[in-house]
């Protein structure tokens, strides 16, 4: 099977092979014809990822696993959510908010009420509304 | 879009599984009913707006800086033994 080969614009020319790109097959909110993405380090915390798009080289985000930053936080997985991401184990899971820097401030916020859900197992990953549940779309990154 | 009139406890079927019911009128506010299967899932339309707009300022925002300064969690109490 051939690489798949991504002209990013922030990143160049990536090659990666099919089978490590995840798919949302119901886009990203606002992206809907967006549907698979390369996970790359952002940095070697292993906390950060970029998804990048490969279908729109122009369309990449930045990700953060949520926990370490915001102990409080919990999403909780339906049946139906498990069942559409083929989830078989919990470690198949990873949860993933997607990070802005504020125009003004320049700080990094995380949104904690739209976030993603990845089976890295399946490749398959969606985005999840956590209605009526209080958490922000802004929540601030703590600089320690 | 299609547009019609509907009463207090009268109902729309959408596609074969998904009931919307008026369940009451009290002036400028409506209250609904709706019945769908669970992987159907129902929001409220702000709520659906306000995480689209989220994701496009995240990609817009990400795009300003070539280098991130990425902030690293604060050292969780070690707990002791």
């Amino acid at each position: 099977v051939n690489d798949v080969i991504i002209r990013s614009d922030r990143f160049g020319e990536i090659e990666i092979e099919p089978d490590r790109l995840i798919e949302f097959p119901d886009g990203i909110l606002g992206f809907p014809e967006s549907r698979r993405f390369a996970m790359l380090d952002a940095n070697d915390s292993g906390l950060y990822f970029w998804l990048q798009c490969v279908e729109d080289p122009a369309l990449a985000f930045l990700s953060v696993i949520p926990w370490e930053f915001f102990p409080d936080y919990a999403v909780d997985l339906s049946d139906e959510i498990e069942r559409s991401l083929a989830v078989a184990a919990e470690s198949d899971v990873l949860v993933l908010s997607l990070v802005t820097v504020q125009a003004d401030t320049r700080e990094l916020t995380a949104n904690l009420l739209g976030p993603l859900v990845i089976n890295v197992v399946a490749k398959r990953g969606c985005q999840l509304v956590l209605a009526d549940s209080g958490f922000s779309v802004r929540a601030p990154l703590a600089v320690a | 879009v299609l547009v019609l009139t509907r009463r207090a406890n009268q109902s729309i079927v959408v596609g074969n599984d998904v009931v919307v019911t008026v369940l009451e009128v009290r002036g400028d506010q409506v209250r609904i009913g709706i019945k769908a299967p669970r992987h159907v899932t129902v929001h409220r339309e702000e709520v659906f707006a306000e995480i689209q707009k989220a994701n496009r300022e995240a990609v817009l925002s990400a795009g300003f800086d070539a280098e991130l300064t990425l902030p690293v969690p604060k050292p969780a109490a070690t707990p002791q033994d």
